[in-house]
């Protein structure tokens, strides 16, 4: 059976773009998810998948999926593999659908400031093909270098100008998906339309169990006349997000808004930007025509001047930006034998401060070993995003132990937040990880998704497993 | 074994994928085990059970590298993921796992006769003598990159020591060197004379020229990313009338087509063919506009699978009349 599937998905995409070799299986068997990760680093061998397939056209997809609904074969779509909630591990073996090749830049419309993309193409090289044109994406996330667009548009992805540019869902305009029983199918080409319930939405964040993204039309931007940044420090993380509320609240428009506790601002801030302080450190950038920029900053300096202990100026601003992916390089970011998840979570200004508190003390009183730190990433004018995180430096030897004291913080944490209004999570996915708190998070809202997913996939081909949705065979 | 020595760059690539959208083999062949997380994982499974060492899919990944040093130069603590595959490359030849087409390539590379000719002070080694009137030659292949970087590294050794006879002979004490794997190899090995690449030398004998000309230069992985020297060999184009054209979209990425690995197309045929197509593409297939390189291996990989496209060493430059 195994040799005829391999012959049937042969013919499909062609020989070279059919591997079930070691070397890629490993490669395929672990992705940015730290249970995989801990699996292999303690001598495990995570599940590999059965075929590793790479459509180079959307026809392929539709062929390989029809392929897979033939023989009921699991099917995980893979773009970087960067994800860390494992939403690409092939937990049930069967087809990896790897879409790196499908990599093509189709157009650019200058006019309307779009572009039209496969979405297996790598984000930095769309960027760099872009800039080529005269634009940007403005879209700078941390693992831009690693992951394609098919995966942001899998989780809802988001970059670091999100607060003026928006996370992946405000980029883009239309998709071109497979469905699971392989026919191809566009959604409406304007994003803001009164046609009914919005099919391009339904795909966004669909992390595969949907069926397969293979194009997408994005927004571009001019690049921008001038971008600034200003940081200033603040005696305590409650000030420093009482100013950063005011300048989202007060509808100035930055690009970007960060916010460091205190324990990251000693820790993280000094490590990478060498700004060594006590306090919370928080910066801000403005982006758009200079006048505008100058006028804005002003603006926003006055706000955080009015409770900051120190101004630590334009220098300590660029530093942050210049420096941005350096955070996420190791040995800065944390690694084996560490455990260590991103709580990531988004709540509104009224409801944020008390998610960061409930899940702290959550960390503090329950787990002894772990060290909990924070950050606030993505500002809206309504709210923002706790990019919490859990550090254990000497977790159990033993992965069945550390792996379920692992998933015990998540369960604890995760349910505090939901109490206090945080909605689990913002921009890193449901996945493999966050599966089993779905439930808790929609309530009965989640039958509607539910029923979806069986409409839509009735073998449960797609990515099984996955956002809380059933398993092979269930 | 010798993947042990890069224990640190193991731990911190194997997970990191900081730089996947840089090498150039992983970038045509969307393989997961053609970045360096992909090679890490293999050697750090191979680290902790040795029989791996036999795995053929894991050796093979090994030598579909090209040795490319822009993840290395890209990454901010600059890991040397170049490092493990060459280790792990040692560690397959000494226990015996080499493949076939592999020990063929080495049988040849070991059979080496140096010989010198002609007088002067300095020793040239490369194949446009005519541009270094009153040096010396030295002639007779590769003087042991090539061994080194398949991992044959006891024989590498050996040829290197017959290459430094050679040049003890010749009495020469500056030895100007045209390849720009053979300069990496030997300024690192050759502590008796002072080793220079040929674009320093001829830069400085230049006159310059006024007339006006346009190339894509393709910058050499060796001069770049080893040697953090690639500026000898653009000024010394720019003193000559070149005007260096913008090339692709952006100037990490490496566009030598398999020279980090010196002999890559001899073990790779189809994937070097893949290599020059796609730099073909990121030139926006100009098929008039010529490109130069610093590489005699880049010009005999490109005038065979692109022979459309108009390619000159920096030394025919010199003598480039069109």
């Amino acid at each position: 059976m195994h040799e005829m599937i391999l012959s049937e998905l042969t013919w499909a995409v062609g020989d070279d773009y059919v591997q079930n070799n070691d070397a890629d299986s490993l490669g395929h068997s672990i992705d940015y998810y730290w249970v995989p990760e801990c699996w292999h680093d303690r001598g495990g061998k995570p599940t590999p998948p059965d075929f590793i397939v790479h459509p180079s056209t959307s026809k392929q997809v539709a062929e390989v999926l029809k392929i897979a609904n033939t023989h009921k074969i699991p099917v995980t779509p893979w773009g970087g593999g960067s994800g860390s909630q494992g939403g690409a591990l092939p937990i049930y073996g069967g087809i990896i659908l790897d879409m790196k090749r499908m990599n093509k830049v189709l157009s650019i419309d200058p006019v309307s400031m779009t572009v039209t993309v496969e979405v297996g193409i790598n984000t930095q090289h769309l960027e760099w093909e872009v800039n080529k044109a005269g634009f940007s994406t403005m879209h700078f996330p941390a693992s831009i270098a690693c992951a394609t667009l098919g995966g942001f548009i899998a989780h809802r992805g988001t970059g670091v100008l999100s607060t003026k540019y928006g996370k992946i869902e405000d980029m883009i305009m239309s998709l071109e998906v497979v469905t699971p029983t392989g026919e191809i199918i566009h959604t409406l080409p304007v994003p803001r339309h009164a046609s009914g319930p919005s099919l391009t939405e339904l795909y966004l964040g669909s992390e595969g169990t949907l069926g397969v993204v293979t194009r997408a039309t994005m927004k571009i931007h001019m690049i921008p006349e001038s971008r600034k940044f200003h940081a200033f420090l603040f005696k305590t993380m409650h000030e420093a997000m009482d100013a950063g509320s005011k300048i989202m609240t007060s509808r100035l428009q930055p690009c970007v808004v960060r916010l460091y506790d205190e324990n990251e601002t000693e820790k993280l801030v000094k490590r990478v930007l060498g700004i060594d302080k006590q306090g919370a450190y928080l910066v801000f950038g403005f982006d758009g025509p200079e006048k505008i920029v100058d006028l804005q900053l002003e603006n926003a300096c006055a706000i955080c001047a009015k409770t900051a202990t120190e101004d630590l100026g334009v220098e300590a601003g660029q530093s942050w930006w210049d420096n941005r992916y350096k955070f996420f390089y190791p040995p800065y970011m944390f690694h084996m034998p560490q455990a260590f998840g991103t709580l990531d979570t988004v709540a509104t200004f009224s409801n944020i401060e008390n998610v960061y508190w409930a899940m702290k003390k959550t960390v503090n009183e329950n787990f002894p070993e772990a060290t909990f730190i924070g950050h606030f990433s993505h500002w809206y004018d309504w709210g923002c995003m706790l990019y919490a995180r859990f550090i254990i430096d000497e977790p159990p030897e033993d992965p069945t132990e550390a792996i379920a004291l692992y998933n015990r913080i998540w369960d604890m944490t995760i349910r505090a937040a939901i109490k206090e209004g945080g909605v689990i999570n913002e921009h890193h996915g449901v996945g493999l990880k966050l599966g089993r708190i779905m439930r808790d998070l929609y309530g009965p809202a989640f039958t509607v998704l539910e029923s979806i997913k069986k409409t839509l996939d009735p073998n449960n081909i797609m990515n099984p497993g996955k956002m809380g949705f059933p398993g092979k065979g269930v | 074994m010798y993947i042990d020595k890069f224990e640190d760059a193991i731990n911190a690539c194997r997970f990191c994928f900081m730089c996947r959208h840089l090498d150039p083999v992983g970038n045509v062949t969307f393989r997961e085990s053609d970045i360096p997380r992909g090679r890490a994982l293999i050697a750090d499974r191979i680290r902790m059970d040795p029989a791996n060492l036999k795995n053929r899919d894991f050796i093979d990944t090994f030598y579909r590298s090209a040795l490319s040093g822009a993840n290395r130069t890209h990454c901010v603590s600059h890991y040397d993921e170049i490092g493990i595959t060459i280790a792990a490359r040692r560690d397959i030849v000494e226990a015996g796992f080499a493949p076939q087409k592999v020990k063929s390539v080495a049988d040849k590379l070991v059979c080496v006769s140096f010989s010198i000719s002609g007088k002067g002070e300095l020793l040239y080694l490369g194949k446009n003598p005519s541009l270094y009137p009153g040096c010396m030659t030295i002639t007779g292949g590769d003087p042991g990159k090539a061994l080194e970087v398949l991992g044959f590294f006891n024989e590498s050794q050996k040829v290197l020591e017959q290459f430094k006879q050679k040049v003890a002979e010749s009495g020469c004490k500056t030895l100007v060197v045209a390849e720009p794997s053979s300069y990496h190899f030997l300024k690192e090995n050759l502590s008796e004379v002072k080793v220079v690449h040929c674009a320093e030398y001829l830069l400085e004998k230049s006159a310059g020229s006024a007339e006006q000309r346009k190339a894509f230069y393709m910058e050499s992985d060796f001069l770049k990313n080893y040697c953090d020297s690639s500026e000898i060999a653009s000024e010394l184009l720019e003193k000559s009338g070149w005007n260096l054209l913008p090339f692709g979209t952006n100037t990490e990425e490496s566009t030598a087509v398999g020279e980090g690995a010196v002999v890559f197309d001899e073990l790779n045929p189809e994937l070097c063919r893949k290599l020059c197509h796609h730099v073909v593409e990121l030139a926006g297939n100009d098929t008039k506009t010529p490109f130069v390189t610093a590489s005699l291996y880049v010009k005999q990989v490109f005038s065979k699978y692109e022979p459309k496209i108009k390619i000159m060493t920096i030394e025919d430059t010199l003598v480039y009349e069109g």
